[in-house]
Formats: C-alpha cells, structure tokens, sequence
C-alpha cells in the first residue's frame, strides 16, 4: 500500500500525524522536484493526472486507488485497527485552502 | 546561387573607385563577384573584409593580404573567385593560430556537387516537401541558414553537440523563424485579411467561402513564418456562425473545399504543404459556451457560441463525410489533420455515439482520424504530430476574447537517449547525471534562439517578422513571453535495451525504468523552468529524420554498442531508434495494451503524446473502434491515438487499393505508390527516408484486432 503525498500539503501533513504509516506497512511517496523515483511510481499506477488534482492518494494493495481525503482517512483508521496500532486523534481538521495539497 | 565576392566591402561607388584606383599591384586579375561583374584583383578588399568582419589588427589584415596576393601570383591564374580568396585567406587565419577569426571569417555556401545532387534528387530529410525547383531552392536556402545558426546563434558547445548527434535541434533551416503555431480563427473574423505588406486590404468576411479563403491564406502566410504545424482550434465551432443561411449541401461544400485548399497548397507553394491541423467539437467546449459569438462582417450576432451546437455538429459531420470519400483517386487527404477532442462533455452531449461512429468508420476506411483525450477539466489545443498545449488559467481567460488565444512553441530539441546509456555502462548514477546533463544544453540551446528570435522581434513591423509583430488585438501576434520551449526524446526503448538488457515490452520492470527516465526529464525540465524564467516543456518528438540519424550517427562513433540494439536493416542502411517514448514498433502487443502501457509515460510528457496503432489492410468495424475508443478514454491514460490504414495508389489507372502492393490489383502496373502515416502524418512512402523504410517493415499490423 502506497501513500502518495507532496510536502508541503496540509492533508497529507495530517495523515503523516496521525498514523504511525510505516508501522502499518504503507510506504509513503513524497512527490517534489527530486524524485524521479516517486513520480514514475505515481505514473505506473495512472495517476500523475489525478495528482495534479488532489493529494494525498492512497494505492490500495490490489493498485485500486482512494482519492478522497475521508476515504483515505477511513481505510487508514481501519488498518490501523487490524494491525493494533493506535491513531493520534487531532483536534482540528486541515483543509486545503492553501491549494497546496496538488502535484503542481 | 551566384559566385560570392564576400571580400567587397562597400557600395557600388567605392567598389568602382577601387576598380578604377587600382593600387600599386599589377596583377591583371579579375574577380567573379555576386554582383554579376568582374572586378579587378585589388588587395585592399582582404585587408577591409578582415577589418570589417573579424579583430585582427591591421598590420595583421594587411600581412594576409600580401601573403595571398604573392600566392595568387606564383599561381599565375587569370581569373580567381571570391569565395576562394575566402577560403584561401582563411587557411592563413588558421595557419596562424587565429581560430576564431577563421570563424567569423567564415563563408556559408554549399559545393558545386551537392547543387548538382540537390537541383536533381529528392531531398526526403521531410516527407512533406514535394520535389520540384521551389523545394530546391528552399533546401539550398536552408542549407544556409543552418550553417549560419550552427556558427551565430549557438555557442560551440550546442553546435558541436548538435553535429555529433547528442541531441538534434529541430529545423534549424528554418532558425529565423519559430517552431508552430496553434491559433483561432477569430482573429481573421474579427480583423479582417490585414496583413504587414499585404497589397490589399481584407475587410472581415461576410461569406463563409470568403472565410474560408481568408483562413487558407493567413495560413499560408503564418507557415512561411513558422517551422512547423499551423493549427485552428474548434475549427468547426468558429464557422457555425457563417453556416446557417447554408443548406446540408453548401456546408457539405464548404467542408470540401477546405479540405481540398489545404491539401492541395502543397503544388501551389511547391515546399512544403501547410503542415495544418483543425480541432473539432462534437460538443461547445464548456470555456465557449458563454462567449459572444462573431458572424459575418465581424460582428456579434447577439448570439453566444453555446447556441451554435447544432451548425457546429452539422460542418464537423460534412467534414469526415469528406475525409471518408478520400479524393477523386480515393486516396486519404493528407492534409488538414483533423484532431477530434473526447471530452467528458462529448459523452454528455446528444447524438455523441453517432458522430463517434461517423470519425470511427473514417479511421478505419482512411485513418485520418486522431483522437485526442481531453479526461477531467482538461482543455487543450492541438497540432503537428502530436503537440498539444493545455489551456491554463490565463488561456481560458483568454479564451472570453477568443482572438486572443494563439500559442506557439519556439524551437524543439530532441536528446540521443541510447547515447546516454552507452556512456553510462549500467550506472543509474551516470545515466541520470549524463541526461540532467544534456537537457541542461538543450534548456541552454532554447535561451540561444529566444534571444535571436527577440532580436528580429525587436526589428518590429519593418523587420523580418514583421507578420509576427503585427498587433491588432495590441499584442505581438507571437506572444514570445508565453512561447512553450520543447524538448524530446528518442530511442527510450533503445536506452532500456542497453541499460537493463530488456525492450520495454519485455517486463514491468523495462516501463518502471522507463518512467523514471521520463519522470526525471519532467522534473529537471520544471526545475529549469522556474530557475530560467522560460516554459520548458517535454513532447514525443515526431523525429521523422532524428531517428534515423541518430541511429546512423552511433553506428559510426558507438558501433560496439549501437549495432547490438538498432532497429532496423543494417545490410540496407534502414536503420532507425523507437521514436521517443513509443515501444517497438514490431512487438506483438494487442492494441489495447500498448495503448494502456505507452500511455502511461504521456501524462509525463505535457507538450503531447501519440500512440500510432498500425492497420495494414485491416478495416474493423466503426462498432468496435468506437468501442475501443470509449475504454481508452476511460481506462488509460493515453492522450491520443491514430489508426493508420496503407494503400496502394496507381499511378498507371488512377485506382487507389488497400494494403502496400507491388502492383495495382485492378490494372497490374508495377508503376504504383505506398500511402500510410510516416510519422504523425500520412504521405507517400516514395518520399520517405531510408530510416522511416526500416519502420515500416517491421511495424506490427494488427490485423484482426478488434472485431474480436
């Protein structure tokens, strides 16, 4: 499973936050003006164009895609539970206002 | 071309004076010159040219000069030339160490024998340029200017990367002038025909086929100032306006006759045929709908173009009515390209399913059809092979005064991907620096010829762009600051092959690899373009001729490596790279696989993509293509596709027959001609280099693909 994030993105940020993401084995990709890596990683699962709309996007194992930010959450908060792995509970909910939270 | 007599410095007058003034030498020399005279042998001329021209001192100028008369005068010759004064005082220049003068010294001409060899063969470096004495004037001229651009405008680093085949920069013959442009036709409905030099004046059209000639004749004008594609966006939408006063019939008309004027001006201009592309809508693109519309006279019809839907659907249905019938031997038009754009909107819009079938049996019974994916908010415009430039904010604002929208790229410059891997020797280190390397040359190639475009620019209305700066909506009609700088790619499928012993086709692991490669391009290409201010920008590069040259060039210098992954006969000569991104052209792969998998490198490359599925004598069923096309819209990410028919046209009976034949199969002559796409374009396959005659050998025909 494969969290696809930017730096600079509040949502992302906030996933970053409140899962322990490598405990429960999702890798996370940093999407920026240095890894080819990353980026032809997104490009393999069809997703750059999406990206460029939204961010994060979570890679389910079976490559099946959740692009939005309560999906996303959701799914996590479940995995979390099977692996035991207790969430951090934050208090306010980041929104994207910046308009940041898109691969540019 | 005359002889030159490049060391005369002035006018008339003092040529004269010198004539006359004849200084202390006594050589009864005479000089053919340019200006069709014989002029006298006269020193004075080295020393002023090397004054004039270069920095050596005088003492040094008038040392040359003396030292090639007495070497004119052991040679007890009668009659000298200009350019070989030249050459002979250039060979001093460098027998005394002074390089650089040599170069600015230098004189640009071409070799008796190759004018011998270029009035009578055809030049196919570009298929789309017949053979005739306009077309050799053209390739002598731009012989020229190419040298010109190698020695003036870039540096030696670009110019010598260029020539030993490092990266190709595109059209360098053509170095005085942009790459494309993409543009709308309001600008001549709104401004009338009026153009710098232009011996009369055009008032806007009231009449569709004055429209109609307006637009071929602007388009003519633009293609002598632009390198490569001129485009019209929603060609079908803009004309709507002038068509409903017409019956079925007059558009019908209409659509024929601007299919035949732009196919046709190849045999009116004798070089090249306007490389000219239309977009078309089923449906009011969402950015139109609510624009006032301009009718006839330049007017606004108080209508807005989201009323014109049904006049639009009406011209773009007559349109492939004409594509589907070919011309009067049968034969697809090869131009203008007819770019349908599949939107989200298109399926959401009546009749949408029947216009699909419509484009979809012209596919498949001519293959003029492209189908461009414009998926989500996307917008773009396109043209040439396969470029596209996606409307951003500043575009769709832009887009409320539709006159307004006209894009251009200004150079295109294309990298020896398997190159890198032959230095790289396996190392991801080495072949990413090596690339980073290269687009770094090409980012600096780009800055080179923006400032020589800027130059001419700045000449404004009494300069060589003159048509270029004309500003009738205020601006320059080339808007420079906003011009899109491209920068491609050949032989990925090659680099692969060297770099991990594997085609593309091969594994998951070939298109990872790949798409890092591309992925890497994107990134140093966008930090480039924050860093320098310029919009760098990655494109499939057609690479009609770079592919082939290329593969020549490393079959001469990187032999060991390059004979063991050229595609192509080597015994022949036809060797040629995949170009840019595309697979092997001859693995087998179901068409909707390599659509699926090419396309997953196009949302890398921003300035345009292609994937060419090859039809040989297939004709599938409109049915199955239409289907095909609705699961590519909706489960790739491929930006556009192209089906490609071949035929055989006899020039013997006239009779056009599917499939590449030896003979026609209707009257048996041999004297027959292939048809089918060279590269983003159809042509005649007698026109083609040796390289684009490998590919088509080997290209992977899906006959009986899709009915299934």
């Amino acid at each position: 499973m494969t969290l696809f994030t930017k730096d600079d993105c509040v949502l992302c940020d906030q996933l970053k936050k409140q899962f322990d993401l490598s405990a429960m084995d999702v890798q996370v990709e940093v999407l920026g003006n240095n890894d080819a890596a990353a980026l032809a990683h997104l490009a393999w699962h069809g997703l750059v164009e999406k990206a460029r709309k939204a961010l994060p996007i979570l890679v389910l194992d079976d490559s099946s895609a959740l692009h939005e930010f309560p999906h996303i959450e959701s799914h996590l908060l479940n995995r979390a539970a099977r692996y035991g792995i207790t969430t951090k509970h934050l208090s306010t909910q980041a929104s994207c206002a910046s308009g940041n939270c898109a691969l540019q | 071309m005359g002889v030159v007599m490049p060391l005369n410095a002035g006018t008339a007058q003092t040529r004269t004076q010198q004539v006359v003034n004849e200084d202390s030498t006594d050589i009864a020399l005479f000089v053919r010159s340019s200006q069709d005279d014989m002029l006298g042998w006269n020193r004075q001329r080295i020393v002023d040219a090397l004054l004039r021209e270069t920095f050596v001192d005088r003492d040094t100028a008038e040392k040359i000069s003396r030292d090639i008369e007495v070497t004119i005068q052991a040679g007890r010759v009668k009659t000298i030339t200009g350019p070989l004064i030249r050459e002979m005082v250039n060979a001093k220049l460098l027998e005394m160490g002074l390089e650089e003068a040599r170069r600015m010294h230098t004189r640009l001409g071409v070799p008796l024998y190759d004018v011998d060899q270029l009035l009578v063969q055809h030049n196919k470096e570009n298929a789309n340029v017949p053979h005739g004495p306009e077309a050799t004037n053209l390739t002598l001229a731009e012989g020229i200017k190419k040298e010109y651009a190698l020695l003036q405008v870039f540096t030696p680093d670009v110019a010598d990367a260029h020539l030993s085949g490092d990266l190709h920069l595109h059209d360098l013959g053509f170095i005085d002038r942009p790459y494309c442009s993409g543009q709308s036709l309001e600008y001549i409905k709104k401004f009338g025909l009026n153009l710098p030099h232009a011996l009369s004046m055009a008032k806007p059209a009231k009449h569709a086929e004055v429209l109609l000639a307006h637009m071929v004749k602007f388009a003519a004008s633009l293609q002598s100032h632009f390198a490569g594609a001129i485009g019209w966006d929603a060609i079908n939408l803009f004309y709507a306006p002038y068509l409903e006063e017409l019956s079925d019939d007059g558009v019908r008309q209409l659509a024929q006759m601007m299919i035949y004027e732009f196919s046709q001006q190849a045999v009116a201009r004798g070089g090249q045929a306007i490389f000219s592309d239309v977009n078309i809508y089923w449906e009011v693109p969402k950015h139109f709908v609510d624009v006032p519309a301009i009718g006839p006279g330049g007017l606004y019809t108080g209508k807005t173009y989201g009323e014109y839907e049904k006049q639009a659907q009406r011209f773009a249905w007559a349109l492939f009515e004409v594509y589907k019938e070919g011309d009067a031997a049968g034969r697809p038009f090869f131009f203008p390209k007819p770019l349908v754009h599949i939107t989200e909107k298109f399926f959401k819009t009546d009749g949408h399913m029947d216009f699909l079938h419509h484009i979809c049996e012209v596919a498949s019974v001519k293959g003029n059809t492209y189908f461009v994916f414009d998926r989500g908010d996307t917008a773009k415009i396109s043209e040439c092979c396969r470029l596209s430039f996606k409307l951003e904010a500043s575009d769709l604002e832009d887009a409320k005064q539709p006159w307004k929208m006209r894009y251009s790229a200004l150079q295109n410059i294309t990298i020896n991907l398997p190159r890198l891997a032959f230095r790289a020797k396996g190392d991801d280190t080495k072949l990413f620096a090596l690339l980073t390397e290269k687009i770094q040359l090409a980012a600096k190639a780009h800055g080179q010829k923006k400032k020589f475009i800027e130059r001419l620019m700045s000449l404004g209305k009494g300069g060589p762009l003159s048509l270029l700066a004309m500003d009738l909506d205020g601006e320059p009609y080339l808007k420079l600051h906003r011009c899109s700088y491209l920068i491609g790619m050949v032989g990925l499928n090659e680099l692969i092959r060297v770099h991990l012993g594997q085609e593309l086709h091969d594994s998951d692991a070939s298109i990872k690899f790949g798409l890092k490669v591309i992925a890497h391009m994107n990134i140093v290409c966008n930090k480039l373009a924050e860093t320098l201010g310029m919009k760098f920008v990655l494109e499939q590069t057609p690479a009609e001729s770079t592919a082939f040259r290329f593969a020549k060039l490393d079959l001469a210098h990187f032999s060991k490596e390059a004979e063991k992954v050229v595609q192509g006969n080597r015994e022949k000569g036809e060797v040629y790279y995949s170009n840019s991104t595309l697979f092997n052209v001859g693995a087998t792969m179901s068409p909707i696989a390599r659509v699926e998998k090419e396309g997953l490198f196009h949302p890398l490359i921003e300035a345009g993509s292609i994937t060419h599925l090859w039809l040989g004598e297939a004709q599938p069923d409109k049915e199955a293509l239409a289907t095909f096309i609705i699961n590519v819209f909706k489960h790739t990410q491929n930006d556009q596709i192209a089906f490609s028919p071949e035929f055989t046209a006899c020039l013997a009976c006239g009779k056009t027959s599917r499939g590449l034949s030896d003979a026609c199969p209707y009257c048996h002559s041999k004297d027959v001609d292939g048809i089918t796409r060279i590269t983003g374009y159809f042509t005649k396959i007698s026109s083609w280099n040796k390289g684009k005659l490998g590919e088509l050998h080997d290209r992977y025909r899906n006959n009986d693909r899709f009915n299934n």
